[in-house]
C-alpha cells in the first residue's frame, strides 16, 4: 500500500496552481484534504503523475454571505463548515448532512471542494448541495465557469471538472428557504450511506410551494426525485401527502448493490427514509398541517 | 498482589508511543520484501517474467518457486487432526496452481518497500483462470472439480452419545433449522511482520516478529531449513494484537528467513492491510443443520447436528481444530446425554482458515442458543427458566461431556452454573422485561449461556532469577500481543516473593531466553504461565529460606519471607534480603559450601529456578451468561445494541482490571462478528470485502457500555492459583445473545439463523415471522 511515484508541487495562488496543472499535464491531480485521494494513492487506484497541493492557497478557503449568496471556498474544511454560524443560519441542511460525514478527524482535513470533486455517489455533501440549488464555480486556463449542481455530477467519481480545471467555490443562492432534513442509513456511524435523503420543503399558507428531494447512494450520481417533488407541490404537508410522496420514490432508479445492502433492500428502505425525512422537514417549516 | 487491580506495567511505553514493533526495527544493510499473490481464486500459472522488475535500480531479487530447492516440505499441522492432512497442506510458495486469492507466488526484494511495490507491478505473471469453488457446499457436492488431488474434503468425523433417535421420538418440542456463521477474522491493529538476519560465520539465524508460539514455530522452521533449533533465535518485539490469527506459521515465516539467508542481507517484510485481508487465517465459516429436542418437562433431550466447515484452500497449522472444538463443545453447559454430530471439514477456493478468539465456540453457541430459545417458546416456557432447568449443577462437577477435541476430553472442572445465571439475571434485571419502545422501534432482550474451555496444556515454562541487586527477572515461555502478561506474571511473582512490582521485569517470546515454551493461545497465559511462574517463584522462595537458614543457623520453619527479605519470625530484625541471598548463592562464591552429594542438583547455585509445569488436557472451564438488550427499527431492520452484560465465574482474578478489559474487549469483538464483519467472496472466489471500507469493524458508536459481572467462586482445580482463562469468554456468547434479543424484538418464532445480522437479514426474518 505504497503510492506509485509522483511529482509534488505546492502552489500558493490559484493562478499558480492552474499553471502547474497545465505544466504537468492531464494526469496531474489537485490535492485537497486528501481523505479520499490519499487512500486511493496508497491502493494505487489513483496514479497521478503529479499532485498539486491546494492546501497552501489562502484564497480558496472561507465562508461569506455576499450579494444574496452564501459563498464557500473550495478548501474550506468540513469541520469549519460544521462550526459556521452563517451556514447554520442560511443552510441548515448542510449542517444536517455534515453531521453524518465521516468522523471528527476526517472532517478536520476533508474539504467541501474535495468531497464534491471526488463525487462519491454515497457522499452526503453532493446530495445536500443539490437540494440547496447550489452552484459550483470551476476555474481553468480560460477563466471561470459556474454550473448548477444538477449539471455538475456526471456519475460515480465523475464531474464536470475538466483536466486543467480546479473547483474553486460553492455558492448557495439565498434565501435557501424552508424546512429541511437529511437522513441516512449507514452500516456504522460516519460511514458512507446505504441510502441517504436530502429534503428541503418550502411551505406557504399550509401548502408546499416548493420541494427539493435528493437521494444519495442509490444511483450513479445524487438523484433528484422530481416525481416526489410534484406530488408535494401545491399540497398540504399532511400525513396523506407525505405517504403519497414517499410512495412516489423512483425505486426503479436504485442501482447500487453491495454485500451489506442489496439493491432490493435499498429500494425498500428509501421510501421509509423519505417519509421520515419529509415528516421532519415539514415540521421544520412550521407549516405542517 | 494477586487480586490487585494494578494498572498495566506495559501501558507507559504503549501510551507514550515507545512500544517497539517489528516495523520500528531496522538493521544495517536491511532490504524490504513485497509478496506477490494470486489475483485469482483458482488459476494456473503459465509463466513468470521478472526481467523488467529486476532491471529496476534498487531491486535485488524476485524469488519464485523455481528458486527454492526441491524437497521443502509443506507447512505442517501443529495439532492433532481428524484425518490425514498431508494432501491438503500449504506449500511455502505457490508453484503451478493458485488455489485462493492471496496465495503467495513471488517475493520481490528491494531497497525499500515502496520500490518493491513498484517492481512488483513489473513482474509479469501469466495466469490461466480455472473454475473456482467459492463455497464448501459446492466443493463437497458430488462431481465437483478437485481443488487438490486428495479431493475437497479434508476430514469427516462424528460423535454419537446416548440415543438421539429415541429422544426424537419422545420429544414434546422439536426445532429444526440451518444456522450459518459467516467468514470473518482477526483484524489486529498491527499486521504481521518479520525481520530476519542470518550471520553466516556463526550459522545463526535471528528472526524478529514471531509471536504466539515462537518455540513451536522455530522447531518447524529448523526442520524446513535443516538447521538445529539452536541455530535459530526467534525474538518477539512488542506486538499489536493477534486474536489467534497472528503468530501461526505462515508461508512468509519460511520465505523471509530463507531469503535473508540466501541473499545474506537482513530482510524485513511488513504485511500491509490488503495482504492481511487476503493472507491471514480466516475463521468462523460454518453451517449447522440442527435438530434440537425437548420433552414435556422442559428437559433438553437431544441435539443432532450436521456441521459443514469451510476450511479454505489448504489445511494450515490448526488442522481441523476449529470445527473440532465446535463439535466437542456443542452441547454447551447443559446436562445433555443424547448428542450426535457428523462433521465435514471441506475445502474451497478461499483463504485458508485457523482460530479466532473463541474458535468454534462463538459459532456453536450461536446455533445452539438460538435453537434453545425456540424450544422454550414451543414449550411455552420462559427462555431463562428453560436454560436453568437444563444447566449442569454444582454437585455434578466435574462434568464429563463425553466428547473430545484434539485428543483432549471435554470436562468442566468446577462451577455452580445455575447460581451464576441467577446472579446475572438479577444484575440485568431480567425479570422486569424490556421496556416497550415506540413504533417503529421495537425493544428486545436475549440471553445466552456458554462454557468457554481454556488453558489447554500440555506444558508451560518459567524461570525466575534474583540478581544480587535484589532485582527479579521473570522469563516466561509465553508470548504477548497486548494482553498485559508482563503485569499479570509480575503480580504472581510479587505475591510469592513479596517484592514490589517495580522490582520485577518479565521477559517473554524469546527462544534465546528459555529452552522450551508453550506460547499464548486458548486463554492460557494466566493459568499456564501463571502456574509456571508461581512454581518457579515458590522454588526460589524455598531456596532462599533454605540458604538463609544455613547462614543464620536457624531452622527453616522459624523463617519467613516478607517484603523481599527472609527473617526470623520471632525476630524480624534478624534476616537477609533476597539480593543478599542471591549474592551468597552466586556460583563460585567461596561462602557457598554445597554438600558434596548435591553438586549436580537442579539450580543448585544461584537464587534462580526454572520450572516446566504440565497442564490438564481438559484445561479450565468458565461458565458465562450473556445478556443483551437491543432496539430494532422494524421498517429498516437496523439494530442498535443498547445494553450488554457478561457475567462469568472465572475462579479467581489475578488482576480485576485486566479481567474486565478482556471481557469488554471480547464482547466488542463479538459484536463485530455478530453485526458487521464479513469476508464476502463472489462466485469466482474473489474477495469483495478486502479493505476497511467494506469490511466493517465496530467503532465506539456501535459498542454500548458493556457491563461485567466478574464472579470469583469456582476456583479451578487444575492449577495452584485456582484461576481460569478469561480471554475468550467475552466473545463466545455474543452472537447468541444478540441474535436472541433481536428475535425477541421481532416477535415469536422468528428464525433469524444467519450472521451477520445486517438490517436486510433482520427485515427478512421479520417478514418470515408468524404473528
Amino acid at each position: 500500500m505504497k503510492p506509485a511515484p509522483f511529482e509534488f508541487a505546492a502552489p500558493e495562488t490559484v493562478e499558480e496552481a492552474l499553471a502547474m496543472l497545465q505544466q504537468y499535464g492531464e494526469d496531474a491531480r489537485p490535492l485537497a484534504g486528501g481523505q479520499s485521494l490519499v487512500p486511493m494513492l496508497a491502493l494505487r487506484l489513483a496514479r497521478p503523475t503529479a499532485l498539486i497541493d491546494l492546501n497552501r492557497i489562502p484564497e480558496l478557503a472561507g465562508i461569506a454571505v455576499e450579494e444574496g449568496r452564501l459563498r464557500i471556498g473550495a478548501m474550506t474544511r468540513q469541520a469549519a463548515l460544521l462550526a459556521s454560524e452563517e451556514i447554520a443560519r442560511h443552510a441548515p441542511l448542510m449542517i444536517q448532512a455534515l453531521q453524518l460525514v465521516g468522523h471528527p478527524p476526517t472532517r478536520a482535513r476533508g474539504t467541501i471542494g474535495g468531497s464534491l470533486s471526488h463525487a462519491d455517489p454515497a457522499a452526503e455533501l453532493p446530495a445536500a448541495l443539490l437540494a440547496l440549488d447550489a452552484e459550483i464555480v470551476v476555474r481553468g486556463p480560460a477563466g471561470s465557469r459556474t454550473l448548477p449542481a444538477g449539471e455538475f455530477f456526471h456519475g460515480p467519481f465523475e464531474t464536470a471538472v475538466e483536466p486543467g480545471e480546479i473547483l474553486t467555490e460553492v455558492q448557495v443562492p439565498l434565501p435557501a428557504e424552508g424546512g429541511s432534513a437529511f437522513l441516512e442509513l449507514s452500516p456504522r456511524e460516519g460511514d458512507f450511506a446505504v441510502v441517504s435523503l436530502a429534503v428541503r420543503l418550502v411551505a406557504e399558507g399550509g401548502e408546499c410551494s416548493a420541494a427539493r428531494i435528493v437521494a444519495g447512494a442509490v444511483a450513479p450520481a445524487p438523484l433528484r426525485c422530481r416525481a416526489v417533488e410534484q406530488v408535494l407541490e401545491g399540497r398540504p404537508l399532511d400525513a396523506t401527502t407525505i405517504a403519497e410522496a414517499a410512495a412516489a420514490f423512483p425505486a426503479e432508479a436504485v442501482e447500487h448493490d453491495s454485500a451489506f445492502a442489496s439493491r432490493a433492500y435499498r429500494a425498500r428502505i428509501a421510501p421509509v427514509l423519505l417519509r421520515r425525512a419529509l415528516t421532519a422537514a415539514s415540521q421544520a417549516t412550521g407549516g405542517a398541517a | 498482589m494477586i487480586g490487585a487491580a494494578t494498572p498495566r506495567v506495559e501501558d507507559a511505553r504503549f501510551l507514550r508511543g515507545e512500544g517497539r514493533y517489528v516495523a520500528d526495527l531496522k538493521l544495517p544493510g536491511m532490504l524490504e520484501a513485497c509478496v506477490l499473490r494470486s489475483p485469482y481464486g483458482h488459476a494456473r500459472l503459465a509463466g513468470v517474467d521478472a526481467s523488467a522488475a529486476l532491471a529496476l535500480p534498487g531491486v535485488h531479487a524476485v524469488i519464485t518457486a523455481a528458486d527454492l530447492p526441491e524437497g521443502i516440505p509443506p507447512i505442517p499441522c501443529r495439532v492433532p487432526t481428524h484425518g490425514e492432512m498431508s494432501g491438503f497442506l500449504q506449500p511455502v510458495i505457490g508453484r503451478e496452481v493458485a488455489r485462493y486469492y492471496g496465495e503467495p507466488f513471488a517475493v520481490v526484494v528491494a531497497d525499500s518497500r515502496t520500490l518493491a511495490e513498484d517492481a512488483a507491478e513489473l513482474v509479469e505473471m501469466d495466469w490461466d483462470p480455472l473454475p473456482a469453488l467459492a463455497t464448501a457446499e459446492e466443493a463437497e457436492a458430488p462431481g465437483a472439480p478437485r481443488i487438490h488431488e486428495a479431493g475437497n474434503v479434508a476430514s469427516r468425523w462424528g460423535v454419537d452419545l446416548g440415543d438421539v433417535e429415541a429422544a426424537k421420538r419422545n420429544a414434546a418440542a422439536v426445532v429444526q433449522e440451518t444456522y450459518r456463521v459467516q467468514r470473518h477474522t482477526a483484524m489486529p491493529l498491527e499486521t504481521r511482520g518479520l525481520l530476519a538476519q542470518f550471520h553466516p560465520a556463526r550459522n545463526l539465524l535471528e528472526v524478529f516478529g514471531p509471536t504466539k508460539v515462537p518455540h513451536t514455530n522455530r522447531a518447524i522452521l529448523a526442520q524446513m531449513l535443516q538447521l538445529a533449533e539452536g541455530d535459530i533465535r526467534f525474538i518477539e518485539p512488542d506486538v499489536g494484537g493477534s486474536f489467534g490469527a497472528r503468530g501461526e506459521f505462515y508461508p512468509e515465516d519460511f520465505l523471509i528467513p530463507w531469503i535473508a539467508r540466501r541473499l545474506n542481507r537482513p530482510i524485513r517484510w511488513i504485511e500491509d492491510r490488503l495482504e492481511h485481508f487476503a493472507a491471514i487465517n480466516h475463521s468462523r465459516e460454518m453451517r449447522f443443520e440442527l435438530t434440537a429436542c425437548a420433552d414435556a418437562e422442559g428437559r433438553l433431550t437431544a441435539l443432532d447436528v450436521k456441521l459443514l466447515a469451510d476450511m479454505g484452500a489448504y489445511i494450515r497449522t490448526h488442522g481441523d481444530i476449529v470445527p473440532s472444538h465446535a463439535v466437542a463443545q456443542f452441547p454447551g453447559p447443559y446436562k445433555l446425554r443424547n448428542y450426535r454430530c457428523q462433521a465435514v471439514a471441506a475445502l474451497s477456493n478461499k483463504t485458508p482458515t485457523g482460530t479466532l478468539r473463541a474458535p468454534g465456540m462463538f459459532e456453536a453457541n450461536f446455533a445452539r442458543e438460538r435453537a434453545v430459545d425456540r424450544l422454550a417458546d414451543k414449550l411455552g416456557l420462559d427462555r431463562l427458566e428453560f436454560r436453568r432447568r437444563n444447566l449442569v449443577t454444582a454437585t455434578e462437577m466435574p462434568w464429563h461431556v463425553g466428547t473430545e477435541s484434539a485428543r483432549r476430553p471435554v470436562i468442566f472442572d468446577s462451577g455452580d452454573f445455575p447460581a451464576i445465571l441467577d446472579r446475572a439475571c438479577e444484575r440485568f434485571a431480567w425479570a422486569g422485561g424490556a421496556a416497550p419502545a415506540d413504533k417503529p422501534l421495537r425493544r428486545g432482550r436475549g440471553v445466552a449461556v456458554a462454557v468457554e474451555p481454556s488453558a489447554f496444556g500440555p506444558f508451560e515454562s518459567a524461570r525466575v532469577e534474583i540478581e544480587p541487586s535484589g532485582r527479579v527477572e521473570v522469563i516466561s515461555g509465553c508470548s504477548a500481543q497486548g494482553q498485559g502478561h508482563e503485569t499479570v506474571l509480575a503480580q504472581v511473582a510479587a505475591e510469592v516473593l513479596q517484592v514490589p512490582m517495580e522490582q520485577i521485569r518479565v521477559r517473554h517470546g524469546d527462544t534465546g531466553l528459555i529452552r522450551y515454551g508453550g506460547g499464548t493461545y486458548a486463554s492460557r497465559t494466566a493459568v499456564m504461565s501463571g502456574h509456571a511462574v508461581y512454581a518457579a517463584a515458590e522454588t526460589v522462595r524455598a531456596k532462599a529460606i533454605s540458604a538463609a537458614a544455613r547462614k543464620l543457623e536457624a531452622a527453616e520453619e522459624s523463617l519467613t519471607l516478607e517484603g523481599g527479605r527472609v527473617h526470623l519470625k520471632d525476630a524480624p530484625d534478624v534476616g537477609l534480603g533476597l539480593g543478599e541471598i542471591a549474592r551468597m548463592l552466586a556460583p563460585g562464591n567461596p561462602e557457598l559450601v554445597p554438600p558434596p552429594d548435591s553438586a549436580n542438583a537442579i539450580d543448585q547455585d544461584g537464587l534462580t529456578a526454572t520450572q516446566y509445569i504440565r497442564g490438564y488436557p481438559s484445561g479450565t472451564s468458565v461458565f458465562a451468561a450473556h445478556f443483551a438488550e437491543v432496539l430494532v427499527d422494524e421498517e429498516t431492520g437496523q439494530v442498535a445494541v443498547e445494553r450488554y452484560l457478561v457475567a462469568a465465574d472465572i475462579g479467581r482474578a489475578i488482576n480485576p482490571l485486566l479481567v474486565e478489559g478482556q471481557l469488554v474487549g471480547g464482547v466488542a469483538q463479538g459484536l463485530g462478528g455478530t453485526l458487521l464483519e464479513e469476508l464476502v467472496y463472489d462466485s469466482e472466489a474473489q474477495l469483495l470485502t478486502g479493505t476497511f471500507a467494506d469490511y466493517m469493524l465496530p467503532s465506539v458508536a456501535e459498542v454500548p457500555r458493556i457491563e461485567t459481572l466478574v464472579i470469583e467462586e469456582a476456583r479451578s482445580t487444575t492449577n495452584p492459583l485456582g484461576v481460569k482463562g478469561v480471554g475468550e469468554v467475552g466473545t463466545s456468547g455474543v452472537a447468541a445473545a444478540v441474535a436472541n434479543a433481536v428475535a425477541d424484538a421481532l416477535g415469536k418464532d422468528i428464525a433469524l439463523c444467519a450472521l451477520p445480522l445486517t438490517p436486510e437479514r433482520v427485515l427478512a426474518a421479520l417478514a418470515g415471522a408468524t404473528p
